[in-house]
């Protein structure tokens, strides 16, 4: 889970990271009184998930509270790289020495995490490496014992910040960790807003950090992925839930989530991402030809199983020319009512035409159990779907599923087409797609 | 022959009282592999399908000798305390069957294990399986005979399902598996498409090896890299999905925690890198079958 901005600092000052001192802003009324906590020179920055910010105008030095409400009026509720932008934060401007670079983060390859530090900093770091790639240091770091002090000196890497990150991304389970710009300040800066005693955001033992580096370095800026898998672990953690693509989740993306967030057993709806027709999500080859907009009439439920399959079927649907209306997956052998209530998140949208159930060979999911979950989430749909209905799978207690399935389809009247392990996925979802085309022109009459 | 599994092969399972434990010890069992072992801290002394239950990996050796796999099937937060008891005492093999282990576990697990020289198969790892053989995890479930069959062909995948569904085609065209291996989809695994390969190199059973790529990560490009190095030299068919991701932003993450949109390289660098290498690249899953034939 990538966090705001604000965020990032948060968990920062529980390791005893400085940040020049925000104030977090919903509204303009809330910039109003914020601004009086603050100092000019302010700066404002936009919160958003993607990077680049300040290159795309969303942060600005103002030095007049007009130029911070004309700011906040261009940007709150309007989109930022597609994002809509929900928050503002006002900071204490900073004098800074120069700007610097550090992250933690893993490597696939070599399978441990890593440190990154760049006396250059304040742009991204694939132009660092592109354009300065002899300013950057790296350090592999033995996940069992922390970074090496020594290492770290040799490389002129600044000790005690870098060990206080360290500590944020164990200590949250973090998969990325990013300062940038890191600033060095000299000593006698006072981080603080107006009425803040010097230290408080620091932890109590940031004057340790004061003796052992040259400079005092502060968090200008924080951008921090969560592990997902992490989050277990840290239930108190106070962030926002954020969607699938974009910082806004939407409602059936919140809700699905929450599936796997009660119940540990399989997975159901933990990647839940609604494709919407809008710009950044799926448009079929045909789609684009017609210049529809895509929108909800023309799309397809997805209830893929399995992380690999589910990446098939997205595929096949696609390339019949279908509209996913979503991705989802379930897969390591939910029980049934997770997948009931994912079937019913899935197949609440309005104006679908059709619903894909589609997965590999099974070898340990129960195929009964599961499907079972999909029959009693799909007769709680109102109004009770019209709609094709296409199953592909296979694997333990196949043949009793599908026997079930054809009994219920019977009895609620359901469009049901079962395809068993013999044929293969790509030809499940052409028929998908066949049959919803079949389905919108029938209805368009 | 065959790799990471055979006739041979002796297995302990920590967690075998959990319910996926204690299924998959009755799957092995019926597939004729020695399990020989479980572990559950306070179970000691019970028995699951006739397999011997002990406190701790130790107290098991010491009962009944060396084994060369532990496969762990314990809840994810569990994951770190039992993979580093196995490598502690040297099992050679440690598969992780668990999902949702967190990434700064692993890492510490992998970091440790290789220092001990132990080799790592997941987590998230639906297993191994060498058709006629034998099997670790939960690969094939119950019922292994419906889609695997003993061959020439070397199958790797993240996904369980995909394992299974790649094999069921390439068994229905006549061709058979010598070993199937699912490495998961986590950020990261302790064996990788690369490990593999190298295995199967060495596999005297293996004339060709499948792959199911997926978006995102860098297995296809370790992978090239081996082809081109000459240190990979069997033919290798790749499949690559996820294409329809490339339209959603990047950092957007699919089923696979590993499968992150935009993460290293983007389909089209992958499939360019692996066709200049020399391995092919299926553009449909239904090509597989022919493509091996040619192969061969």
């Amino acid at each position: 889970m990538k966090l705001y901005e604000f965020e990032g600092h948060r968990i920062f000052s529980k390791v005893g990271i400085e940040s020049p001192f925000f104030v977090v802003c919903e509204d303009i009324d809330q910039i109003k009184q914020a601004r009086k906590r603050l100092k000019f020179p302010i700066v404002a920055k936009v919160q958003v998930l993607a990077g680049g910010r300040s290159k795309g105008g969303g942060i600005k030095v103002c030095t007049t509270e007009k130029q911070l409400v004309d700011f906040a009026k261009s940007h709150f509720d309007c989109e930022f790289y597609g994002e809509k932008v929900r928050f503002i934060i006002l900071a204490q401007k900073v004098e800074i020495e120069k700007e610097q670079y550090i992250s933690i983060n893993y490597d696939t390859l070599t399978k441990t995490p890593f440190i990154l530090f760049s006396e250059g900093g304040g742009v991204e770091i694939e132009e660092l490496s592109k354009n300065q790639p002899d300013l950057i240091r790296r350090i592999d770091i033995d996940p069992n014992l922390g970074p090496s002090k020594k290492e770290l000196l040799k490389n002129g890497i600044p000790y005690e910040f870098a060990m206080r990150l360290w500590d944020a991304f164990w200590r949250y389970d973090c998969r990325l960790v990013e300062v940038n710009p890191l600033a060095p300040v000299k000593q006698n800066v006072i981080l603080e807003g107006a009425k803040r005693p010097i230290g408080s955001r620091g932890g109590k033992d940031s004057i340790a950090s004061l003796q052992n580096d040259k400079y005092r370095y502060v968090a200008v800026d924080a951008k921090i992925i969560l592990d997902d898998s992490g989050l277990l672990r840290h239930r108190d953690l106070d962030v926002l839930p954020k969607g699938a693509i974009s910082a806004v989740p939407t409602e059936r993306e919140l809700v699905a989530k929450q599936i796997d967030a009660e119940d540990y057993r399989g997975s159901a709806g933990s990647v839940f991402i609604e494709l919407d027709g809008s710009p950044r999500s799926l448009r079929s080859p045909r789609g684009e030809a017609g210049g529809e907009a895509g929108g909800e009439a023309r799309d397809i439920a997805i209830l893929a199983s399995g992380g690999g399959a589910s990446l098939l079927v997205m595929d096949a649907v696609v390339a019949a020319g279908g509209a996913p209306a979503n991705y989802t997956e379930y897969s390591g052998n939910p029980p049934a009512e997770k997948v009931e209530k994912l079937t019913k998140i899935t197949l609440s949208r309005a104006g679908l035409s059709g619903c894909l159930v589609a997965g590999a060979v099974a070898n340990f999911t129960d195929i009964y159990e599961t499907l079972s979950g999909f029959a009693r989430g799909l007769v709680q749909i109102k109004p009770k779907p019209q709609y094709p209905i296409v199953i592909r799978r296979g694997g333990p207690r196949q043949a009793e599923a599908y026997e079930m399935l054809e009994k219920v389809a019977k009895k609620e009247g359901f469009d049901i087409h079962l395809f068993g392990p013999e044929t293969p996925i790509s030809v499940a979802c052409e028929k998908m797609v066949e049959l919803s085309e079949q389905y919108k022109i029938r209805n368009m009459k | 022959m065959a790799i990471l599994v055979n006739r041979e092969t002796r297995v302990l399972i920590q967690g075998i009282t959990g319910k996926s434990g204690t299924q998959v010890t009755s799957e092995l069992l019926d597939y004729g592999v020695r399990v020989v072992a479980g572990v559950t801290p306070g179970k000691g002394g019970q028995e699951v399908d006739t397999v011997p239950v002990f406190n701790s990996v130790r107290d098991a050796l010491d009962a009944v000798g060396p084994v060369d796999v532990s496969m762990i099937y314990v809840p994810p937060l569990l994951v770190l305390p039992a993979a580093m008891e196995a490598i502690e005492n040297s099992i050679p093999l440690v598969h992780i069957f668990a999902e949702k282990v967190p990434v700064f576990d692993v890492a510490k697990i992998l970091s440790f294990a290789r220092k001990k020289n132990i080799k790592v198969l997941g987590p998230a790892s639906v297993g191994a399986i060498s058709p006629g053989e034998g099997k670790i995890g939960s690969i094939g479930g119950p019922n292994p005979d419906a889609v695997f069959s003993k061959g020439q062909i070397g199958i790797i995948s993240k996904s369980g399902g995909m394992c299974s569904e790649l094999s069921m085609l390439v068994s229905n065209a006549g061709y058979g598996q010598s070993t199937v291996v699912g490495i998961g989809g986590d950020l990261l695994v302790g064996t990788s498409f690369a490990d593999l390969l190298l295995e199967f190199e060495g596999d005297l059973q293996t004339k060709a090896v499948v792959a199911f790529g997926e978006v995102g990560g860098s297995a296809e490009i370790e992978a090239a890299n081996l082809i081109k190095e000459g240190k990979f030299t069997k033919p290798l068919i790749v499949f690559l999905a996820g294409k329809f991701a490339e339209s959603l932003p990047r950092d957007t993450a699919l089923g696979h925690a590993g499968a992150i949109v935009g993460l290293e390289a983007t389909m089209e660098h992958k499939i360019k890198i692996l066709k200049d290498s020399g391995a092919i690249v299926a553009q449909n899953f239904e090509d597989i079958p022919s493509l091996i034939k040619k192969a061969l």
